[in-house]
Parts: C-alpha cells; sequence; structure tokens
C-alpha cells in the first residue's frame, strides 16, 4: 500500500473541530506510545496533529461517568501492547518459555515500537524480531562474555521459531508431487552430474551457532518449569520442511547441508558435489561420499519434502 | 425497497470457527447450523487452515468476518487485502462478508485494535464512500458490526445507531448487529441499549453476535472469554422480536472451552426463543435456563491485562 498523503498542518480552531484524518493521526500516536497515554498527548507526535496535552485530553475525548478521557484512552493503550505481546509470544514460544515471559516481554515491547505492523495480517508481526534481536545486541567487548554468547542463542532460537511459524502456513508440499529417487546406479556418470533437484517451496536450510533445534525439543517436552543449563557453542545445521501440513525438523551433517543448500540454489549435482569437496577439504575423506550420497539421497526421496522432482535426463 | 436480511437466509445457530476445535469439527461433525470464520486468519494461508476450511466449507455454511478492513480509516483502502477477500469469499462459498465500523490504524501503522471514529457528518460521508468502492469491488453489499467501543469523542454529533442506520440507507449495506457490543458499548458511554436496539433498521439486520465480556467495575471490555450474561440474552430477545428470525453467532477468542461446552452455549439462544413472548419474560426463562446448567456464578476478573477481541492468529504445528 502506498502511504497515504498527510493532512495539511494544524490549522487555527475551526467550528467544526479537527478533520477525521487529524484525529486519527493523533489518536494513534497517542495510544500507542510507550511510556502511556498523558506522556503519549504530551509528545510531540501527537501535538503535531492536534495540541492538547495530557491535561486537555477532554477537548478532544469524552469523559463517562466512571472514566476519564486518559483512563479511557488508556484501555485502547493497554490492549495495543497486550494484544501484540500476546501475538508476538505465540510466534516464538520457546523462546518467551526460555527468557521468562517478563524478559521477552521486555525484548518484545521494544521491538513493537523499532518494528510496528505496516500490513493488514498479525501474520507479519514477528518477520523481522531475529534481525532486530541481531541489531540490537550487547556489543562484543573483547573476548566473547556471557551476554554475548546469551544474544547469539537467543537470536539463533529466534531464527528457528520464526522459521517453523513462516514454513508452516507457507507453501507446502501437500497435493503436489515428490521426488522420486532415480536410480544412479543404472545411469551412466555423465548423466548424472548435470540433474538439477527443484527444491520444495517449503524447505529451509539453516546454520546456527548454539543447539537451538535440540533446545527447542527439550523446551517442548515439558511443562515443568526450565532449569537451563546455557549450551556448548558449536555448528549445527537443521532443514525445516513440511509433509501433510506438520512442520517437520531435520538435524542435518555439515556436509548435507553444503550439498543441500548448493542444490536448493539450482546448482547441478556435480556443481554442487564439486562446492561440497571445495568446501570440505581434506576432511571430505572421512565422509566416504560413496555411501553417504545414496543414503542421503534415499532419505529426502523418502521425506517427500525436500525436493518436488529432478530436471534433466535420468535415463 | 430492499429484500429483509440483503435477501440473506436465517442460517440459525452458527459459531466463530476456532483453531482449537479444527479436528473435533471434521472428526464428528457436530450439528451446528453455520460457522463463521475470521478472514485474516485464512486468507493468506496456503497451509493447515486453509486446507481445514474448505473442508469445512464443503460441509457447513460459512460467513467470512473480518478484522482488518479499517473501512473508516483516512489511509487508502488496501486494495490488495480487498482482492485476496473476494477470493477467500468465492473459494469458501461464504454466504456474506462483514467487518466492523472502526478503523485499525493509519499513515500505513496498523495497531490490528478496532479503534472508534468522531460520529460525524464528515466521518459518514467519507465510510459511505468508501463502503460504496469496497462493495463494487466485492460485487456484494458488504455487512458492517457495531463495535465495542471504550471512548468517545467531544466532536461526535451523531449516535452509533444513527450512524449505522444512515449508512445502511445511503449504501445498501448490511448490518451485523453485535448485541453484546450494544451492551458493552452502551455502559461505557451511558446510554440506554434498548434505545439503541429499538432505532436499528430491523430489515437491514442480516446476522447477529453474541459473547461474553469481562465487567472490570468501572467500563466493560469486549472480552469474548465467558458465557453471555443474562442481560445480553435479554437483550437478543428485544433484537429478535424487532428484526424478527436472524442468523445468530455466538464468538469465544480467548480460554476457549471444549467444542460441546461452546456448542451449548449458543443452543441456549433456541431457549430463549423457544416461546412466544416479549422480552420481559425472557429473564424468567433465563432464570429456569441456568438452573438448569447451574451457571450462575458470575466469572471472575482477569488478573492480567485484559485485551479486547480482536485476536486472530494460530499456533503451527511441528513434529
Amino acid at each position: 500500500m502506498n502511504a497515504p498523503p498527510e493532512p495539511s498542518p494544524p490549522a487555527a480552531t475551526s467550528s467544526d473541530g479537527p478533520d477525521l484524518g487529524r484525529v486519527q493521526r493523533w489518536m494513534l500516536a497517542v495510544v500507542t506510545h510507550p511510556d502511556g497515554i498523558d506522556e503519549g498527548a504530551d509528545a510531540a507526535e501527537a501535538r503535531r496533529w492536534i495540541d492538547a496535552g495530557a491535561g486537555q485530553l477532554e477537548s478532544v475525548v469524552t469523559r463517562s461517568r466512571r472514566l476519564s478521557a486518559s483512563e479511557r484512552l488508556a484501555i485502547y493503550g493497554n490492549a495495543y501492547y497486550a494484544r501484540l505481546l500476546d501475538c508476538l509470544g505465540e510466534v516464538f514460544p520457546v523462546l518467551r518459555r526460555t527468557l521468562g515471559e517478563d524478559v521477552f516481554n521486555g525484548f518484545a515491547f521494544d521491538y513493537l515500537q523499532a518494528c510496528p505492523s505496516r500490513t493488514y495480517t498479525l501474520n507479519h508481526l514477528g518477520r523481522e524480531f531475529p534481525d532486530y534481536l541481531r541489531r540490537t545486541r550487547p556489543a562484543t567487548q573483547g573476548e566473547a562474555g556471557e551476554n554475548d554468547d546469551w544474544a547469539e542463542f537467543l537470536i539463533d532460537l529466534a531464527r528457528l521459531e520464526w522459521t517453523i511459524y513462516d514454513v508452516f502456513d507457507g507453501p507446502g508440499m501437500e497435493g503436489g508431487e515428490a521426488m522420486e529417487l532415480p536410480d544412479f546406479a543404472a545411469m551412466e556418470q555423465g548423466n548424472w552430474i548435470d540433474l538439477v533437484f527443484r527444491p520444495a517451496p517449503c524447505l529451509r536450510l539453516l546454520e546456527f551457532t548454539y543447539p537451538v533445534n535440540a533446545h527447542f525439543t527439550e523446551v517442548r517436552a515439558t511443562d515443568d518449569e526450565l532449569n537451563l543449563s546455557f549450551p556448548e557453542p558449536g555448528r549445527h545445521f537443521v532443514a525445516i520442511s513440511r509433509r501433510d501440513y506438520i512442520v517437520r525438523r531435520y538435524p542435518l551433517s555439515e556436509a548435507e547441508f553444503l550439498l543441500l543448500g548448493a542444490l536448493a540454489e539450482g546448482a547441478s549435482l556435480g556443481d554442487a558435489l564439486e562446492r561440497l569437496l571445495d568446501a570440505l577439504g581434506d576432511s571430505v575423506e572421512e565422509l566416504k561420499l560413496e555411501e553417504s550420497l545414496p543414503r542421503w539421497f534415499q532419505y529426502w526421496s523418502a521425506e517427500r519434502c525436500f525436493f518436488t522432482g529432478i530436471e534433466g535426463s535420468v535415463d | 425497497m430492499p429484500a429483509p436480511r440483503l435477501g440473506h437466509p436465517d442460517l440459525g445457530f452458527g459459531l466463530g470457527l476456532r483453531t482449537v476445535h479444527f479436528d473435533h469439527i471434521l472428526k464428528n461433525r457436530p450439528a451446528v447450523d453455520w460457522f463463521e470464520v475470521i478472514s485474516e486468519n485464512f486468507m493468506d494461508s496456503r497451509g493447515r487452515p486453509r486446507y481445514i476450511l474448505d473442508q469445512i466449507a464443503e460441509i457447513y455454511p460459512v460467513v467470512m468476518h473480518g478484522v482488518s478492513l479499517s473501512i473508516g480509516s483516512t489511509d487508502p483502502l488496501d486494495r490488495d487485502y480487498l482482492q485476496k477477500l473476494k477470493s477467500l469469499a468465492g473459494a469458501t462459498g461464504a454466504k456474506w462478508v462483514s467487518d466492523h465500523l472502526c478503523w485499525t490504524g493509519v499513515a500505513s501503522l496498523n495497531s490490528h485494535d478496532l479503534l472508534p471514529m468522531p460520529l460525524t457528518e464528515e466521518s459518514l460521508r467519507h465510510v459511505a464512500e468508501r463502503v460504496g468502492v469496497v462493495q463494487d469491488i466485492m460485487e456484494r453489499p458488504f455487512v458492517f458490526e457495531n463495535p465495542s467501543t471504550y471512548a468517545g469523542f467531544t466532536g461526535s454529533t451523531l449516535t452509533e445507531w444513527e450512524f449505522l442506520g444512515r449508512l445502511a440507507e445511503t449504501t445498501g449495506c448490511g448490518l451485523l448487529l453485535d448485541v453484546n457490543n450494544v451492551y458493552v458499548s452502551s455502559v461505557n458511554h451511558d446510554y440506554d441499549p434498548e434505545t439503541y436496539l429499538d432505532a436499528i433498521p430491523p430489515d437491514r439486520v442480516v446476522q447477529i453476535h453474541l459473547a461474553g465480556h469481562t465487567d472490570c467495575d468501572t467500563h466493560i471490555i469486549d472480552t469474548h472469554d465467558k458465557p453471555v450474561i443474562d442481560r445480553v440474552w435479554e437483550l437478543y430477545r428485544r433484537a429478535i422480536d424487532r428484526c424478527g428470525r436472524v442468523s445468530t453467532l455466538l464468538e469465544w477468542d480467548a480460554s476457549i472451552p471444549p467444542f460441546p461446552e461452546l456448542h451449548a452455549e449458543v443452543l441456549k439462544a433456541k431457549s430463549v426463543l423457544g416461546s412466544p413472548g416479549d422480552a420481559t419474560t425472557a429473564a424468567a426463562q433465563l432464570a429456569e435456563l441456568r438452573e438448569k446448567t447451574g451457571d450462575n456464578e458470575p466469572a471472575p476478573l482477569e488478573s492480567r491485562t485484559t485485551a479486547p477481541h480482536p485476536l486472530h492468529h494460530s499456533a503451527a504445528l511441528v513434529d
């Protein structure tokens, strides 16, 4: 949606009162102010539209028998944050439990001011939250300190939860075709290196610096109060996809992650393997690719949510 | 002269479709007359919510109810949103599509709340013009609900019932009469709810909403998390006496009970309407009904911050 034209600057008070656009801009500025209604009414953004500070709220909003104008507007102000914090908590349930509700709401409250909703749907409300956490993380001072470790862990967890949420209601494999495993053994080598695999629209590949996928599983397994020990850092790789309307999580080895990543970007199997070999260097021999590759492809094919099909000759 | 209810049938007694009841409904196919769906929960869905809705729409009549049209905003109408709304209505065979007399945001910001409008001639012209555009795009009359409101404006020159009546007359739109909202707003704005009901043009009322709310002593918040109170049942009886039988729907959006309990709550409406008589007999009928069901105690106040309707989002299914 294009940005609407702004109303003209405030004019002298007319007998008809302020126009509708000005009242709406004023009210939104007042009820979404993070410090409350009176502070919102006194702030420059609200006074830009209607110059009625906290002491003059009742020149715009009526009082009822039992509530002042400020108290009535506070119902909207409280609801604005309560509703959106609740929504973010549902998108990031494990992060909320990990942090505790108060700390989570503190992060989310700040996020809502930095990234307020600009669309008709609440489904996008959490989209920028992981990046917001990254942008606002505490600065690293010398060696990585405790806060820095926690920050990276929390950012990883937020990325995982947003991806799960996004995949749940996005395009999926249901009703479509899944890849049938080619018979590599029956193919001439010159043919299979040219194969290109079409990735499932719901396939996401994520690299983490903490084991947040295992943490996600652990937290969801219990309703008890969490007694968490801070996990050891380390590179972890996960594929997220969806089959039968259920989001699936697949821990991956680094080699699987690199190969899937190259294939998902559209590289041919030959090019993807070349990139894998370059990336892994000398450690590639430990992989025993001649054994791993058929097993990986068999698994990805059986799961029916990694690839939709193959382009190129499989004869 | 338009046909009563815009020619729409009385669908009977329906329920709001909620995620937690998906499995129960598809497994048991309960004898609910119809379902109302929150448009925004399905219009972008390419996953399980839409898959479930498509199945339910094959079994039950479906009506769409939105919270994001923002008909009163001074921002331009979101035509992408309207096209998606139209597409969903076509795909589900929705009997009608409704939203609220409100604005949800301005200057490209969205509060996701149903914010109140100054009820003025200027507002009426503005909303009526936009209703015309919406109805042209949707190629059908739209239906507008009276929201629960918690604040009014010194500049207002019209009552809400005058505003809605004139809007319906000017644009040909239908009305969704939320009887609980009439009661909530009547307490919050110190007016008589019977006056409101008696002024609404009865032939334009396409649908009625019922819901529970939270009484905060100094005001009432429309929380959709409790049974309907007796006073609202009385007002419902009065509305039906005036409008005739109208499709009636129970909304329940937080602390949602098991489906059978929800279904039993809306079926109380049948008991309220079961025998002919005027509104004064409704209280006696309700007392008898509540004695049978043991539903006598008012629900306690919420301890946490009370967030009014709307709440609309759904949790993901993960392995």
